[in-house]
């Protein structure tokens, strides 16, 4: 029988940790693409399992040739292109999975819907660690209640890593969505109705559990809202998440002068990427996803504090993101559930299996502070 | 129409303040530029007009010169372009200002001093607020010293609104933090790290404010000038309020003023002047007022006796100007010094600067009727 084949759409930093994960964990074949053969082959391994394509996601022809013969592509490239990718899976007959869109993209994705139904094929939208993980806690936790009053998202990250130098960005995914998220108003769902609120507001001081601790999160717009607000017919939803002082003080410097205004954004993103980057010596860094949901429960107000710890030591934060990507991927081309059209994470992944994958790769899911996998 | 003034450099910050105040006054002004557009609503006036004018090409620069009748030249361009500018003059028998060149451009600047005395012509550099109001400030004050030991001396300002707003051309402060700054220690000049905080100190009408040690002009000029007269010391000194200096030394950190071009979507960008234009288009609130202090403080001996005089011009946002903010001091004064040549005020031929030419009581009388009032040891000056 024909082994299974996952396609991953970009080598940036992402698209590795997607690679580099399903080499361990996948029995099938990886065709990595992207615009430079020879840079990418360098970035990974030799394995007979793993091939590379050209592919450039702002030439679709190129895009629908590559992906011939792909069961599922996951599309680590910036979400501007979540379209144009799903457009030519449509043609290809190629499952597809992103991890996210912030929001506005994740919306118009899921126009796609009848158009993946009719061909048999899944997408799932934002299935990474936020928007992913986030919002496959909720959906865990609203199983328990029988009204959902809040869900409150929060994301803090506590960084022990040694730096030989140290970048005044640094930040632990594109630098475009970062500055995308923090200067597009954020999305909060209240009372019922959606709000964009000031990017980068509602910063409050917050106490994650040890080792994290207090850290001040913030909105910013995220594509859990696009979604879980009508999924989980919560009343209240908010995101936020935790940055280091010193970048949230320069990206309110860059924003508070127009530097991040739409018409600045590209030529502001190409200065910042002339940055050097951070370079570490030893990586210590400890990640947790909360998200805790209120409601009634048998005619009584209660609560549910779910989290996924990611401790990394010598490895990278993102592996959070890269993870869930892969485990979702493989189980869509496993045929692990029959279903077809375009789905958020919370209506589609199976919860306790997702839960045990993440186990496996070192991230534990906590609920009320007990480790429950 | 022949012309009173050239201005180049007109469609700047600077050299359309300046154009403005000569305008005002009723002299025709030659406006020359890259971009009309910025200064479109003095080409209404009848007394003006526009030439585009690069000063990489010296040979046209000097024919427009010639062709506009004009004696003088107010050259508010970038300093990098100064010597262009005074070679133009050169050839086109023009008397020549500017608003300064910090210590290197100006040291180059002075040896055209022969050819501007062969010509019996003017080049009078640092024209602005500092240098130019501080230098004139300085020789006032230096009058009633039998030895000066040495000067402190810089600008401090603030605002009631702490917002960020250009205090003054992007290039400049750029140049200014991060060229290491040159001092005159025991009289020798001695380079220091660029931007070296140099204290806390208390300034009128502006109140308290960390010090920097920059790169300036009038370290060079005083030594020239004062050595005479015992000069060791002499140390300048920018005060920028916290909110602004954060704004300025975090895009400074994050690349936004750097010179290497960079290639997106097929065009060249330099992100120093990028950034330059995207800051200038901050809109200023109606509400929004600066204070800036001109300050000097002289140290020395009189009659045998240690004696220290403090000079400072306290300058607001004026009425009607309000878009340049204190900004004004530097564009006007400039073109207060250029009328003062024009009205045969300043006489002195070759390459010169504020502190040796400019008559301190007319200068004091016509910065007063703009706005701008200097004081001596915290007492207003009465002319």
């Amino acid at each position: 029988m024909k082994k299974p084949c996952i396609g991953v759409l970009g080598a940036g930093a992402i698209g590795q940790l997607i690679v580099t994960d399903l080499l361990q964990t996948f029995d099938g074949s990886i065709v990595v693409m992207g615009r430079h053969l020879s840079t990418m082959k360098k970035k990974f391994p030799a394995s007979k399992n793993l091939h590379f394509r050209r592919a450039d996601v702002q030439k679709t022809e190129t895009l629908a040739k590559a992906l011939r013969g792909i069961d599922l592509v996951i599309h680590a490239v910036h979400h501007e292109y979540n379209e144009a990718v799903m457009r030519a899976c449509l043609k290809t007959k190629t499952h597809y999975l992103d991890l996210g869109g912030l929001y506005h993209y994740t919306l118009k994705q899921f126009a796609f819907h009848a158009r993946f139904r009719r061909a048999n094929l899944v997408a799932v939208l934002g299935m990474g660690a936020a928007p992913g993980i986030t919002n496959i806690l909720a959906s865990y936790g609203a199983c328990e209640f029988d009204r959902v009053d809040h869900v409150e998202i929060r994301i803090g990250v506590f960084d022990q890593s040694v730096y030989r130098k140290i970048s005044p960005l640094a930040v632990s995914y594109s630098l475009q969505t970062l500055l995308e998220e923090c200067s597009w108003p954020s999305a909060v769902w209240k009372n019922n109705t959606m709000t964009f609120v000031d990017p980068m507001s509602g910063r409050e001081s917050y106490k994650f559990p040890a080792p994290v601790g207090w850290q001040k999160p913030q909105y910013t717009i995220h594509s859990e809202l696009a979604t879980l607000p009508k999924t989980l017919h919560a009343k209240n939803v908010f995101f936020k998440i935790a940055f280091p002082d010193i970048l949230v003080e320069n990206i309110q410097i860059l924003r508070s002068v127009g530097l991040l205004d739409e018409k600045n954004l590209k030529t502001t993103m190409a200065i910042l990427k002339k940055l050097p980057p951070s370079i570490p010596e030893t990586f210590e860094q400890y990640e947790i996803i909360q998200v805790i949901v209120r409601g009634m429960r048998h005619r009584k107000k209660s609560s549910v504090r779910l989290e996924v710890h990611v401790p990394t030591l010598g490895e990278m934060i993102e592996k959070d993101t890269a993870a869930p990507a892969s485990i979702v991927a493989q189980m869509v081309v496993r045929g692990e559930w029959i279903t077809s059209g375009v789905f958020p994470p919370e209506l589609i992944v199976p919860i306790e299996l997702f839960f045990q994958e993440l186990a496996h790769r070192g991230m534990s899911v906590r609920k009320n502070g007990r480790k429950i996998f | 129409m022949t012309f009173d003034f050239v201005v180049i450099g007109a469609t700047g910050e600077q050299g359309s303040i300046a154009s403005r105040d000569l305008l005002e006054a009723g002299y025709r002004v030659l406006l020359c530029g890259r971009r009309p557009r910025t200064i479109k609503k003095f080409l209404k006036n009848k007394c003006a007009r526009f030439a585009t004018v690069d000063l990489r090409n010296i040979a046209a620069t000097a024919k427009i010169i010639r062709a506009s009748g004009s004696a003088i030249v107010l050259n508010c361009a970038e300093l990098t372009w100064n010597c262009h500018a005074m070679e133009s003059c050169l050839r086109a028998n023009a008397h020549y200002l500017d608003l300064g060149g910090l210590h290197e451009m100006t040291k180059k600047q002075f040896a055209f001093d022969a050819r501007f005395r062969r010509k019996k012509l003017t080049a009078l550099l640092g024209c602005g607020s500092t240098p130019g109001i501080a230098n004139v400030m300085v020789a006032y004050a230096v009058m009633d010293f039998d030895l000066v030991d040495h000067i402190d001396l810089g600008f401090a300002w603030d605002s009631n609104m702490k917002t960020f707003v250009l205090p003054y051309s992007f290039e400049s402060i750029i140049h200014e933090l991060t060229v290491p700054a040159i001092v005159l220690e025991n009289g020798r000049f001695e380079e220091v790290q660029a931007c070296s905080l140099e204290g806390m100190t208390s300034f009128l009408g502006v109140g308290r404010q960390s010090l920097y040690c920059i790169v300036h002009s009038e370290v060079f000029t005083f030594h020239r000038y004062f050595v005479s007269k015992g000069l060791k010391s002499v140390h300048y000194k920018a005060g920028f309020p916290l909110h602004s200096y954060t704004v300025i030394k975090t895009l400074l950190d994050l690349g936004f003023a750097s010179k290497e071009p960079l290639c997106l979507s097929g065009s060249k960008i330099i992100p120093l002047d990028w950034t330059s234009d995207v800051l200038r288009r901050i809109p200023r609130s109606k509400q929004y007022k600066e204070t800036e202090d001109i300050w000097a403080k002289i140290y020395g001996t009189s009659q045998g006796k240690p004696k220290r005089v403090e000079m400072d011009c306290l300058v607001k946002t004026t009425p009607g100007w309000g878009s340049a903010g204190s900004n004004v001091d530097t564009g006007r004064t400039a073109a207060v010094m250029a009328a003062m040549l024009h009205r045969g005020e300043i006489t002195m031929t070759g390459v010169t600067a504020p502190e040796e030419c400019v008559p301190s009581e007319i200068f004091f009388r016509e910065l007063y009727k703009r706005g701008m009032r200097v004081y001596k040891n915290g007492k207003p000056i009465h002319i």
